[in-house]
């Protein structure tokens, strides 16, 4: 369903992304780790077109495009296949839990406003914000905040979610409310997604393909099992020792 | 023999030179009309350092920053009607350039040095919202144009208030040197009174009253603007 070919990116002088290639298949959920700096959200921000590729082809189901030329046409139909999920949750601060969610189908996808309203209040019971329809963002606590990222994500019902580190900016409690969502929708939606993650337990529990990245570029890949307990990379191998607890014992 | 004020002048001026008050209206909200989109477009060219526009915003906001409106009104005032003299005789166009109603002036006086106050009050302002909110906007499908409408500008708007205020105040306040071009505000009316008698005093009591009310009104009316604008930066945890 979406394909990554040979993206490149550099920033200055620094190159972050050295031709990763990337395939995804419709209800994949597939788990992108690796150590800072090596390229994983850029990727994420690449098939966005938050960041412009410098080299690189993608197609998303019939859609084809060079994500280094692509015309703004192009790159508006295929933010309206993709959605995100921000590190930073970044909602809107001048709209409400449920405006946020809502300004997407209204103004970006002309859906009516009050069908539009109906599916924003679904997402958001399905993120177990019921009660926060009208809670501004300042209001909403990280994990809240991020809750509402996930639903203003999943109301626009995307071909695929990119996830970029959703967990990362939380405090250590509000982690896990916001982990169970994602396993929600993974499990119950079917929802195919595509996360930068450095919650291994995640990756063990929810994904069913694990991408190891380092240097800008793809080291390995396969399923949870094969990376996670079976690596055969040395820099997997390193990379795993150092974020997984020494007496953690891995069980699929 | 010296006398008190004269309380029927007062009276009567004050409503002399609040006939004005239209004019000082139409000039200012006019100047902000052209002024506000105009500031806001050349403050994102700042912002976004677009190279020939920003550089150009960048000179016209020194030149008006650096000269007084008064000498800037000279200047328009002046030259001008020259420009326009050399450019009907040229084309032969049958107007008489001493019968252009001096609001033509006033407003182009006035939107030029507003419109580069207003830049820097947008720079500002648009420095405070992240370009996260921009990225955020773009995931959802929104257009550069849709995310400006929807979700930057009222942010910007918001943080621009308490200055677009003084910069209104200001404007209001600045439009009373438009009796230089003889444009017949508030202060140009009460000015004309007085001349007949000399009673200078309770003209410019009268214009003094009637400035502070109007500029409090203005205050007031951005103060329930702000109010109403914010109340997603001020709701309770």
């Amino acid at each position: 369903m979406l394909e990554i070919k040979d993206v490149h990116k550099s920033f200055n002088k620094n190159t972050i992304l050295k031709g990763v290639n990337l395939s995804i298949d419709k209800g994949d959920v597939v788990v992108i780790l690796g150590p800072s700096g090596s390229g994983k959200t850029t990727l994420l921000r690449c098939i966005n077109f938050l960041e412009k590729a410098d080299q690189g082809h993608a197609s998303f189901g019939d859609i084809k495009v060079d994500l280094h030329q692509a015309k703004k046409k192009e790159i508006h139909a295929i933010r309206q296949k993709v959605a995100f999920v921000f590190q930073n949750y970044n909602l809107f601060t001048n709209k409400t839990a449920l405006e946020n969610v809502t300004e997407g189908l209204i103004i970006g996808r002309k859906i009516p406003r009050d069908e539009a309203i109906m599916r924003g209040k679904q997402a958001l019971d399905k993120v177990g914000l019921s009660e926060k329809y009208n809670a501004y963002p300042i209001e909403l606590s990280g994990g809240q905040q991020q809750r509402v990222g996930i639903a203003r994500a999943v109301a626009l019902n995307p071909d695929i979610i990119l996830f970029d580190e959703p967990t990362s900016a939380l405090d250590p409690e509000l982690v896990g409310e916001v982990l169970s969502v994602m396993k929600a929708i993974a499990k119950e939606e079917g929802t195919t997604m595509l996360v930068v993650t450095h919650e291994i337990s995640f990756a063990k529990e929810v994904a069913n393909r694990v991408i190891f990245m380092d240097d800008g570029v793809v080291v390995e890949e396969g399923s949870p099992h094969e990376i996670l307990v079976t690596p055969k990379e040395e820099r997997t191998i390193r990379f795993l020792k150092r974020v997984i607890p020494k007496d953690y014992i891995y069980q699929i | 023999m010296s006398q008190g004020l004269n309380y029927e002048f007062l009276i009567d001026t004050f409503f002399v030179a609040l006939s004005g008050i239209s004019i000082t209206l139409l000039v200012t909200v006019i100047s902000l009309i052209i002024a506000l989109p105009l500031g806001f477009l050349l403050a994102i060219t700042r912002i976004n350092r677009i190279p020939v526009i920003q550089r150009i915003a960048q000179i016209y906001v020194s030149f008006v920053r650096g000269t007084p409106i008064i000498i800037q009104i000279f200047i328009i005032y002046s030259s001008i009607p020259l420009i326009l003299k050399a450019f009907f005789d040229k084309y032969n166009i049958q107007l008489d350039i001493y019968k252009i109603n001096p609001i033509w002036y006033a407003l182009i006086i006035f939107s030029f040095s507003t419109t580069a106050l207003l830049i820097e009050v947008f720079r500002s302002a648009l420095g405070t919202v992240k370009k996260e909110q921009l990225e955020a906007a773009y995931s959802v499908g929104l257009t550069t144009f849709q995310a400006y409408r929807r979700i930057i500008i009222q942010q910007v708007l918001v943080v621009a208030l308490p200055n677009l205020c003084t910069t209104t105040v200001n404007l209001i306040k600045a439009t009373s040197l438009g009796y230089a071009m003889s444009l017949p505000e508030i202060t140009l009316n009460a000015k004309v009174a007085a001349n007949m008698g000399y009673n200078y005093v309770e003209a410019y009591l009268d214009i003094f009253i009637i400035y502070l009310i109007l500029c409090m009104a203005v205050e007031y009316i951005f103060k329930v603007l702000e109010k109403r604008l914010s109340k997603y930066k001020m709701a309770n945890a």
